[in-house]
């Protein structure tokens, strides 16, 4: 039996130091034999990696089904706990009630992201080229970050009302930092070489502008735009819980207060998705515009 | 009149409080159409004399004049060709992109040296870079990137090339092969080339005449005029008047060092 083995391994070639691995480790020749098989868990690990869905995605799965397992040994009761096929369930029956809220919010986050952005990355193109105007207005873009945004929230509701306004603009205000940070940055690290070839062929600022600081520095801004549009739904639920009247994170204030797990839950997975599908269509825009850049070609 | 014309140069800058002088009293002359190189250790400004007369930097005191107009008059007229000692490619950039970038920008200037430009594709093809047209500079390596940047500088329609150590990064065979081809490459356009070196074989192979400077501070000390014939081919290394050229270039450079 063992001499078939070794037979079969030499024609296999490179899984011939596995079989004697294996079989000087004392296992059975059977057992083996099984392990390497045709390989299948080696083509199963080969096709994981290969797929970008796929490993997140089973990763999710094992984390749903160790919840609900845990729900129902430990008969952990609705009320502090909902089973996830309970909230799927909520989330499947009234799902054109949840909709329009999600969309709401969406719609906050979304204009926010694109406001904070936006006046962050005409602050770092100013800044950027003058000292002195990031001496004097950094420091403000400081104090507006370090302010925790939960404080001020109750005050935009106050100025600007129950609507979409108060939510965008507290969005906008914690998308402005990361995206202003990482833009002076990215404008200012460019190659001396780079920036010396450009004078000498007389360029103007704005050329060297287009040409060189904005191309140097778009991996800069697409990881801040990452990070600034998770926290733009943040952004759109604080301001809802300040005070709103449609919204997911109305949603989830509502319930909260008349204990309606499921539903809680059920918005609390859609602002999770929410989220998740904003950071992918980020990286998707990143992968087609820096196919040049070193950190896309690693993955490839 | 000389072409390019350099005369009581100083420079001088702050550091720490202290007054340097990193040029002092530079005198010279350069014919167009000719190979110069600079030569000297490293502080002895040889950079910096460079970068005056492309207009990158301002000298303190004297005149430099490049084809009867200031320096930034005639980087504004697009004259110079800049090599620098890192290739200066745009990574986002493929290698006939980074070639039409003289082209994209100060076009005004431009609009005379474009109907002389040419073929970016032969031109690559010429210094053995016809496969990577449109690769991505970081893909090469960094002997062919410099040598993008240098057919880019003799393409680029610019009379006076500036080359500031372009060999200075990589290793020395790939040095020497790059010397040869760029001799190649000027033999055919006889263009006028100012270029910074380290290396006294570059220098005396390269140059019709050699600019050797000392530092502290940095001055010309003698300019050497290397009568060598034309096309210089590999074999001219062993000559005895290569060699006579090099100890001639060593020994001025050797003088200073006390």
């Amino acid at each position: 039996m063992g001499e078939s083995i070794l037979k079969n391994a030499n024609e296999t070639g490179p899984e011939v130091q596995a079989v004697l691995a294996v079989r000087k480790e004392g296992v059975s020749g059977r057992e083996a034999s099984r392990n390497l098989g045709p390989s299948g868990v080696q083509r199963l690990k080969n096709w994981l990696a290969n797929s970008a869905v796929m490993p997140p995605l089973l990763a999710f799965a094992g984390l749903f089904i160790l919840w609900e397992l845990l729900v129902r040994v430990l008969g952990i009761e609705a009320i502090t706990l909902p089973a996830p096929s309970s909230v799927l369930k909520e989330l499947a029956t009234s799902f054109v009630f949840y909709l329009p809220h999600a969309w709401v919010t969406l719609y906050e986050a979304v204009i926010g992201f694109l406001l904070g952005t936006l006046v962050a990355f005409i602050g770092g193109v100013l800044m950027a080229h003058s000292r002195l105007l990031e001496r004097t207005l950094l420091p403000i873009a400081v104090l507006a970050n370090v302010t925790p945004v939960v404080a001020i929230a109750p005050l935009f509701i106050i100025w600007f009302g129950f609507g979409a306004l108060p939510k965008i603009l507290i969005s906008a205000i914690i998308t402005f930092f990361p995206m202003l940070v990482n833009s002076i940055m990215g404008f200012r690290s460019v190659d001396e070489n780079n920036h010396e070839y450009m004078r000498s062929l007389h360029a103007s600022k704005w050329e060297i502008f287009m040409k060189l600081r904005l191309p140097n520095s778009l991996p800069y801004l697409f990881s801040a735009a990452r990070t600034c549009v998770s926290l733009s739904v943040i952004g759109a639920v604080v301001g809802e819980w300040s005070g709103s009247t449609q919204g997911l994170g109305n949603i989830v204030m509502m319930a909260s207060n008349y204990m309606q797990m499921q539903r809680m839950f059920a918005a609390i997975l859609m602002l999770a998705i929410m989220g998740i599908a904003l950071v992918n269509i980020v990286r998707f825009i990143e992968r087609r515009v820096l196919s040049w850049h070193v950190s896309e070609q690693k993955q490839g | 009149m000389s072409y390019i014309k350099v005369e009581k140069v100083y420079k001088r800058f702050i550091r720490r409080g202290q007054q340097t002088e990193a040029l002092r009293d530079i005198n010279l002359e350069l014919e167009q159409g000719t190979f110069v190189s600079l030569i000297g250790p490293s502080g002895c400004g040889k950079s910096t004399l460079l970068r005056i007369i492309g207009g990158l930097t301002d000298s303190s005191e004297g005149i430099v004049s490049v084809g009867g107009q200031t320096p930034q008059q005639a980087q504004s007229d697009k004259q110079f060709g800049f090599v620098p000692q890192a290739a200066a490619l745009f990574p986002w950039r493929t290698v006939l992109q980074n070639m039409n970038l003289p082209f994209e920008v100060n076009k005004k200037a431009g609009a005379a040296l474009t109907s002389e430009r040419e073929d970016p594709v032969e031109l690559l093809k010429s210094v053995g870079l016809g496969d990577f047209v449109h690769a991505y500079a970081k893909e090469l390596s960094g002997g062919m990137q410099q040598r993008v940047g240098i057919a880019r500088a003799f393409g680029s329609g610019a009379p006076i090339l500036l080359m500031d150590e372009p060999f200075s990064a990589l290793d020395e065979i790939t040095r020497e092969m790059l010397s040869y081809q760029l001799l190649d490459i000027w033999e055919t356009h006889k263009k006028t080339v100012i270029f910074v070196t380290h290396s006294l074989r570059e220098a005396v192979l390269l140059s019709d005449k050699v600019v050797v400077m000392s530092s502290r501070p940095g001055r010309i000390s003698q300019v050497i005029d290397i009568d060598l014939p034309r096309p210089r081919r590999a074999e001219m290394e062993d000559t005895e008047e290569f060699h006579h050229y090099i100890s001639l270039v060593r020994g001025q450079l050797r003088e200073r060092w006390g």
